[in-house]
């Protein structure tokens, strides 16, 4: 049985949380960075951040890990002759859902 | 079924293509992608919460305060696994999400000194990993419309996603559920990897966190201690400082496309 009196709390505690993490810094870092060091670092995150999110989980987030690849390699191919996001996605998708299905008829 | 979206891609890129400026319907059709992509994984969340017995309205309570993926199935876990502490849950939270931190840090280096309060606070709240790397690949200061219009639909994805999923467990046959599971990544592949082709500076830092976080990840005595969460910021703090001591940046006007290429 959930208790939903603790829930709530917790759930107003867990969306001071979010504001902190995500609109705070939009408020007080309104002034430009001059530091070199932290301009690049700021400049280079976003790729970091994206990247470390994506690798390795990409090859657990189907199925199979065999699907998984299939679908990242299609994204890959897509994404370096700069296909337009909606493409890269879905097309990826159709090669995991292929790439399953061939798994399931070898089985 | 390819036929229609062989279609719905051209509509959608000859749409992109007339509204070349960045106004609310530029952001709104940059936006369908990332909604696409939150369906699906809202509508795992509706499963799993039904199937832990929370009520409907709570469980979308939850999603408009927390309004994060990875944070609220968390949550979920804690739920089920009978936690009591308000202190557990709102520190799992931080601990999970703290790379907003860095995100909304670099976002607001990008932000245009026209929004005011209210606007940085509203588009803060509706901001999420998919949206803030969506909005960065444009050139030049980022204004409200814009960002308006980016941030409408992954949240009218991510809510109704989530209460249909609530509503009919079962709505997903099994196989299209777990091909879905790739589109969150593909898009961020579909993200960086133009990046790398043109800037050198980009793919040492990707390449870095890559062989960062397999190096972490793949390692159990690390996954048995620290959350991946955690690993996540190590990884990205770690490969960001490297191409900051390696190839700062040399503009003093932040962070533009341009900017890694003049290099």
């Amino acid at each position: 049985m959930i208790d939903y009196g603790v829930l709530l709390k917790a759930i107003a505690a867990m969306a001071v949380v979010m504001f902190c993490l995500r609109v705070l810094p939009l408020i007080f870092c309104k002034k430009p960075i001059k530091n070199r060091f932290i301009q690049s670092f700021l400049f280079y995150i976003p790729y970091a951040v994206l990247t470390s999110m994506a690798i390795p989980e990409a090859f657990h987030s189907t199925a199979s890990v065999p699907s998984a690849i299939a679908g990242v390699v299609i994204a890959c191919i897509l994404a370096y002759f700069e296909r337009d996001l909606l493409t890269v996605c879905l097309s990826a998708t159709a090669a995991v859902f292929i790439a399953d299905q061939i798994m399931n008829f070898i089985k | 079924m390819l036929i229609i979206y062989g279609k719905v891609v051209i509509f959608l890129e000859s749409n992109i293509k007339q509204t070349s400026e960045l106004g609310y319907k530029k952001g709104f059709l940059d936006g369908i992608p990332i909604c696409l992509g939150y369906i699906p994984i809202a509508l795992a969340f509706g499963i799993s919460a039904s199937k832990l017995g929370m009520n409907i309205w709570i469980a979308q309570l939850m999603n408009v305060a927390v309004y994060s993926g990875s944070g609220e199935f968390a949550v979920l876990n804690l739920i089920e696994g009978g936690e009591v502490s308000i202190i557990t849950f709102a520190l799992t939270l931080l601990v999970i999400n703290c790379r907003y931190l860095l995100l909304s840090i670099s976002m607001a280096q990008r932000l245009d000194t026209s929004m005011g309060f209210l606007q940085r606070v509203c588009f803060g709240i509706f901001n999420t990993d998919e949206i803030f790397a969506v909005a960065v690949q444009n050139p030049g200061k980022l204004k409200a419309p814009y960002l308006f219009g980016l941030a409408t639909l992954p949240f009218l994805g991510w809510f109704s996603g989530s209460i249909v999923g609530c509503l009919f467990t079962n709505i997903l046959p099994k196989s299209v559920g777990d091909a879905l599971g790739i589109i969150l990544y593909a898009m961020i592949i579909a993200l960086v990897i133009p990046s790398a082709k043109k800037s050198k500076q980009v793919l040492f830092i990707i390449i870095n966190s890559i062989l960062i976080s397999v190096l972490l990840e793949c390692n159990p005595i690390i996954t048995s201690h620290i959350t991946s969460g955690w690993i996540i910021i190590i990884c990205a703090m770690v490969s960001a400082t490297l191409g900051a001591v390696f190839f700062p940046v040399h503009n003093s006007d932040n962070n533009t496309q341009e900017e890694a290429k003049v290099q």
